[in-house]
């Protein structure tokens, strides 16, 4: 086990409005972290920093000891980093599996030349395909799967987000507010499931969440952020009892 | 041997000036309705053929037909507005869905167009095509009064237009509109009538541009078609952030495609005449490589 | 002749016009209904075909077939071809040859065509990218007039007789040829959709930012498609020059870019039956109104073709209005994952 996101220092402003305000934090390989914090508080931002959608005016971000800061998204993506989007945007006249389907890394099928001759990527497909119904189930999606991408529900689409983001065999998930607007019972499942991949295939968890209520009892550490400053990481039982933490959420 | 010659220098401002008008209602469109407006070439055309007719039929001042082509396709562009792009805009159409239509008004003009030129041909026995006024025109200072008209028109137009936009309340209204349209709507302002007015304005702007066009060359039903890929190129080489852009993407694009052919065509021969058509496209594709802000500048993606 | 075969001849040129349209409505889908390329200027990738095919065909003829003459294939076309097509009518394994090497050199030009065209626009929005294409399709008009050498300035030049082999079923071979190369594209395209590659196109017409990050390279994308979509122009301006014989600078904005958006609109965007569906109704009614125009010839004072384009126009706009999805709408053409099966699989799992 060891370090293997490192944010430092990040800074990003957009004009005069200061999103992120120098936030230093560390996520250790094979752990579930969630990221709490009032509204405003640069938590998307910093998403987007990490993933490459918007470059840090200042600091520096490692991945696996990797400098990654001022990568293109196609490359963090590449690097084995799958984020997720807050308001879902789906491929809306593709599939329920279409869009899952899209996620496939290094997928032959997708290069012109080849894709003109089947035998060159008909397995790979099957593959992929077997590998997106298994998704599909886990999520609850599999009766969708084949119904366009903008017929489902809101909540649903926040589940093919998650779906699209488990294709891609990452090692680092950043996900932000997965279950906002799912019930409570698949929010919990959820949860559930991510612990079990985790156990099961080592992979990492950051996500960004409000409910506490639900996302507490499954994770390892909590970071809080306000201001574009992170005041508070560590264990749950721990930043929940900080004071600041207490002041932020209770406060103004 | 001398390159540029007095003539080549009065080709240009004219043949700009022109431009400018065109590509001033193509670029307040742009900002104002997010599309490119391929009905613009015809919005010339009429202008061209008020000119035409009012001068062959009632008046032999060519210049008469400038206040009425500018009422008369200001009406036209706002029958396109209302007509068409306002029910589709109401069904939430794309902007391709809403660029194809106005490529379907362009052909239907076309039409009408082609229409009124057979019709004073063959029933009033009138030429109507590949026909030329600037016989017709004043000399001042020994040059054609086209040149002061077309310049001082389109002063008078931006200082008008600029009045319009910075000094009174429709003008703010409709730039409010043009930078944010749904907050606009929310503080009351009526987007669909500021949309109208923009229309009619760019169309008002086309037909003066087209009234003079008889004067300075030969006009068919397709003068405005031809001239329809030099618009845009001006409008974004002059940059589509700013409305001005226009004016200055009409000077530069005169300038090389006027000059620059006058020069070429000395140095290598007359042959090169020909290929005029292509420089602004070389032009264009300099601008999109080079400098894709344009020459007022310009963000290419919204947002990043 | 007889009416019978005026009425064959009619269904021969009609089925003739319908392949050619439908080729180039299958490129302009690709571009705009898979991929979301809004290209206003296909008629530079189908002059492109158009010319090359008509400025090349008879200079390669003379050489391929060791022809001796001092002549020039473009300014003494006719003299040239005198002593051309009496060796292509007495060959027909040679002349089909002929046809396939015209037919890829045609395409290839087109795809340059869209090369050339799309370089400069393919990475901004697509309102840049529609004004760019627009812009750079009326070019080649100009230089087909302009540049003798080409295609021989205003009023063109013929080719070598590709189907004169034929004799008098000429028409028919050529049809032919053309309806087997149209549905060998349609056959394609068809297959496109279904691929890695098609859906990939299809993420990026949907939502492009999300489509980036999940790592494809969007210019790469459409580059090909508009290359795809505009070699697939050019094949078809290449064989309607094949077909009819003869090239001429006349390749209007109207025949070229406005009617296959009409035609690909009415059948409904994105889809390739579709695709097929309003290039069979528009190209039949269109015929069939330009076939009793006649009628009208000497009762109004002006010529009849304009009404067509204030009827076409119109028409265009109420779809547009009334029904922006056209006839067919877009297949889901999916893999689809057998519920049931699955099901059980996964319980006994």
């Amino acid at each position: 086990m060891g370090n293997l996101l490192q944010v430092k220092d990040v800074k990003r402003s957009f004009g005069s409005l200061r999103a992120l305000d120098g936030v230093t934090l560390n996520v250790d390989e094979k752990t579930v972290t969630i990221l709490i914090g009032p509204n405003g508080s640069g938590k998307t931002t910093l998403i987007n920093v990490i993933t490459g959608l918007q470059k840090p005016d200042e600091g520096h971000i490692y991945y696996v000891s990797t400098e990654i800061t001022g990568w293109s998204p196609q490359q963090i993506y590449r690097t084995g980093i799958a984020r997720t989007f807050q308001i879902p945007s789906m491929f809306g006249k593709l599939t329920v599996l279409e869009n899952l389907l899209v996620a496939e890394k290094n997928h032959p099928g997708e290069s012109f030349t080849k894709s003109l001759v089947k035998r060159l990527w008909a397995k790979h497909e099957r593959d992929a395909v077997e590998k997106a119904s298994r998704i599909l189930q886990l999520l609850g999606l599999f009766e969708q799967s084949n119904m366009p991408a903008s017929l489902v529900s809101g909540g649903q689409m926040k589940l093919v987000e998650i779906g699209r983001a488990l294709m891609s065999d990452a090692k680092l998930y950043l996900l932000d507010e997965p279950v906002s607007g799912v019930n409570p019972t698949l929010a919990h499942e959820i949860f559930a499931r991510i612990i079990g991949l985790r156990e099961q295939y080592g992979i990492t968890f950051f996500i960004v969440e409000h409910r506490l209520d639900i996302a507490l009892q499954y994770v390892d550490y909590v970071n809080a952020m306000v201001s574009g400053r992170l005041i508070a990481a560590g264990p749950p039982e721990q930043v929940i009892n900080d004071a600041k933490v207490i002041e932020a959420y209770l406060g103004a | 041997m001398q390159l540029v010659t007095l003539s080549t220098i009065v080709g240009w401002l004219t043949y700009s000036a022109l431009l400018s008008l065109m590509a001033l209602g193509v670029t307040l469109l742009y900002r104002t309705t997010k599309i490119a407006n391929f009905a613009h070439a015809s919005f010339v055309t009429v202008g061209a053929y008020v000119t035409y007719t009012l001068t062959i039929t009632l008046s032999p001042n060519p210049y008469v037909g400038v206040p009425v082509a500018f009422v008369l396709v200001g009406v036209i562009a706002l029958l396109l507005f209302y007509a068409v792009l306002e029910p589709m805009r109401r069904r939430n159409s794309s902007t391709v869905m809403l660029m194809i239509a106005t490529l379907s008004f362009d052909i239907i003009m076309l039409g009408v167009m082609n229409i009124h030129a057979d019709y004073l041909t063959n029933v009033y026995v009138l030429p109507s095509r590949n026909v030329l006024l600037s016989g017709s025109d004043f000399k001042f200072m020994g040059e054609p009064g086209l040149l002061f008209v077309a310049l001082g028109t389109l002063a008078l137009c931006s200082a008008a237009l600029y009045l319009l936009l910075n000094f009174t309340t429709l003008g703010i209204a409709l730039r409010a509109s043009m930078e944010n349209s749904s907050l606009s709507e929310a503080i009351g302002i009526n987007v669909s009538m500021m949309l109208a007015v923009s229309w009619f304005i760019a169309g008002g702007l086309a037909g003066i541009a087209g009234a003079l066009i008889p004067l300075w060359t030969l006009i068919n039903p397709n003068v405005g078609t031809l001239l329809l890929a030099s618009m845009f190129c001006v409008s974004i080489v002059g940059g589509l952030e700013q409305t001005y852009g226009a004016v200055l993407g009409g000077f530069l694009l005169g300038l090389v495609d006027v000059v620059g052919t006058s020069v070429l065509a000395s140095l290598v021969g007359p042959w090169v005449a020909f290929y005029e058509p292509v420089i602004p496209l070389l032009v264009l594709s300099a601008t999109l490589i080079i400098a894709p802000r344009g020459l007022a500048g310009l963000r290419v993606r919204r947002g990043k | 002749m007889t009416p019978l075969d005026q009425v064959i001849l009619f269904v021969v040129d009609l089925l003739a016009l319908l392949a050619v349209y439908l080729i180039i409505n299958i490129g302009l889908n690709i571009q705009e209904g898979i991929t979301g390329i809004p290209n206003f200027g296909i008629v530079l990738a189908v002059a492109g075909g158009a010319y090359i095919t008509g400025g090349l065909s008879t200079r390669l003829a003379v050489s391929l077939l060791r022809v001796q003459t001092n002549l020039d294939p473009i300014f003494n076309n006719i003299a040239v071809l005198h002593l051309v097509n009496p060796i292509l009518r007495s060959q027909p394994p040679t002349a089909i040859a002929m046809l396939v090497l015209f037919l890829i050199i045609g395409s290839l030009a087109g795809a340059l065509m869209g090369l050339i065209s799309s370089a400069p626009a393919v990475r901004l929005r697509e309102d840049y990218l529609a004004i760019t294409l627009l812009a750079f399709g009326e070019i080649l008009n100009v230089i087909g007039i302009g540049y003798k050498p080409l295609i021989g300035g205003p009023i063109g030049v013929n080719l070598p007789d590709i189907f004169g082999w034929a004799g008098q079923y000429r028409f028919y071979v050529g049809t032919f040829v053309l309806l087997l190369v149209a549905a060998a594209i349609f056959a394609y395209a068809g297959y496109l959709i279904k691929t890695p590659f098609g859906r990939t196109l299809k993420a990026i017409r949907d939502s492009e930012i999300v489509a980036r990050s999940l790592g494809k390279d969007i210019t790469r994308y459409r580059t090909t498609s508009i290359l795809l979509g505009s070699l697939l122009c050019g094949t078809a301006g290449s064989l309607w020059v094949l077909y009819s014989g003869a090239v001429t600078p006349t390749y209007a904005r109207f025949d070229w870019t406005f009617l296959p958006w009409l035609m690909i609109l009415l059948g409904g965007i994105g889809s390739n039956r579709g695709a097929l569906v309003g290039t069979v109704v528009f190209v039949a009614l269109n015929k069939l109104i330009v076939y009793y125009k006649y009628a009208f010839v000497g009762i109004l004072p002006f010529d009849i073709v304009w009404l067509n384009y204030l009827l076409l126009g119109i028409i265009t706009i109420l779809i547009l209005i009334y029904r922006p999805e056209g006839i067919v709408r877009e297949k889901v053409t999916a893999p689809k994952l057998n519920l049931s099966a699955a099901n059980k699989e996964i319980q006994s799992s």
